[in-house]
């Protein structure tokens, strides 16, 4: 089970005043929760990576948090941004196998929804989402993603950038 | 979780020190500080306006000062709040601003193509004292403003260094106006536009580089 909205706050406030035993429950938690809200959306060889870096971040940016608002909200958009550097970096793998059972955890299912990476996806064009989900989040080839779609393969490494380039933009949408 | 996890997130707790949440109303002290430096700056060594001096301003000057004013502290205000994200935050005021502010440039442009101004009127040598003054105190206060930008986490850094030169363009050239004795509407269009276009442009090259974490 992963701690509500109000406990992650209340962790964070107390992180920022310097309880080392609070920001070590808050960092656990966060890894929970960062790794299910990257679940599917990154080849799993490379969520450690990306969980990693982003409490690296959540650590070194923890001033950023303004204690009188949500937190989720917050960690999402560190999050968010982390990905988007992630898929930036050009990698290719074999065809892994996706976590199945890692779903977004049901408790905080509204605010999850509102944050989440799908809903990032969604707000690019149709054709540049699936570019990034065939190439950068499932690993298939240029070529490949070119048959599946019916995109030119120029047209889907157009797509990749722009669609990654308009997603950086939209991090704090909703 | 992963060994590897455990042990990175011993090691952060490790390293924790307390910390003072960012305050956006600090960067803005920031930004109206220097500003205020680069307007009694101008008003020493160049002198304030003749009009104003003697209180009997033209009313271009406010409206010029006014839309200056408005459109630094609103570009201000969003980059100040880029520095704490959050999904769901959006700032999206200083458009607004930007839009009143291009109605300057934009009448400028409609009469210039009703009635050719003489060149008289567009006043380059004067224009480039304008842009170069304007230039250097938008530069003081886009280097405060993206100093203090580096605490925070912009997720959008391009963004941010277009809204950094705007700001600072903006209120550079509200500051070289309290000497600028000119009122008409073509060099105002010309010469208020291009330092904010130029330190607009500037912001979006360099900024990013220096807020990226």
């Amino acid at each position: 089970m992963i701690a509500s909205e109000e406990t992650f706050r209340q962790l964070m406030v107390r992180a920022q005043g310097g309880d080392k035993i609070c920001y070590s429950s808050l960092l656990v938690e966060c890894e929970k929760w960062l790794r299910r809200y990257f679940a599917r959306k990154i080849n799993p060889a490379a969520i450690d990576d990306l969980v990693q870096e982003t409490l690296i971040s959540v650590h070194r940016k923890r001033a950023s948090y303004d204690p009188a608002r949500p937190f989720l909200p917050w960690l999402a958009a560190i999050g968010r941004y982390r990905w988007i550097d992630s898929l930036r970096k050009i990698y290719r793998h074999e065809h892994d196998q996706l976590y199945e059972e890692m779903v977004a955890d049901p408790q905080d299912g509204d605010v999850t929804a509102k944050v989440s990476l799908e809903r990032l996806l969604g707000m690019i064009p149709p054709g540049q989402a699936a570019a990034i989900s065939l190439v950068r989040i499932e690993g298939l080839s240029i070529i490949e993603a070119a048959a599946r779609t019916g995109q030119s393969e120029s047209l889907v490494k157009v797509n990749i950038h722009r669609g990654l380039k308009k997603m950086s933009a939209l991090i704090e949408s909703e | 979780m992963s060994v590897s996890a455990n042990h990175l997130i011993e090691g952060l707790v490790e390293e924790l020190e307390p910390v003072r949440a960012l305050q956006p109303k600090n960067g803005m002290a920031i930004v109206c500080g220097l500003a205020m430096v680069a307007a009694a700056a101008v008003a020493t060594f160049l002198g304030v306006r003749n009009d104003l001096m003697t209180g009997m301003a033209d009313e271009m000057f406010f409206l010029r000062s006014g839309v200056l004013l408005m459109l630094g502290i609103a570009t201000a205000l969003a980059v100040v709040n880029m520095a704490r994200p959050g999904v769901g935050k959006l700032n999206r005021g200083w458009i607004w601003a930007l839009i009143a502010a291009a109605l300057f440039p934009l009448t400028a442009a409609i009469m210039s193509a009703i009635n050719m101004p003489p060149v008289e009127a567009l006043r380059p040598m004067q224009g480039l004292k304008c842009l170069s003054v304007s230039g250097v105190a938008a530069l003081a206060i886009g280097s405060g403003l993206t100093l203090w930008l580096r605490q925070g986490a912009p997720t959008s850094p391009e963004r941010a260094g277009w809204l950094v030169g705007i700001a600072s363009g903006a209120l550079g050239a509200a500051a070289y106006n309290l000497h600028c004795p000119f009122n008409d509407i073509y060099y105002i269009g010309l010469w208020f536009t291009i330092p904010v276009v130029v330190a607009a442009i500037l912001g979006r090259l360099v900024v990013p580089r220096l807020i990226r974490w």
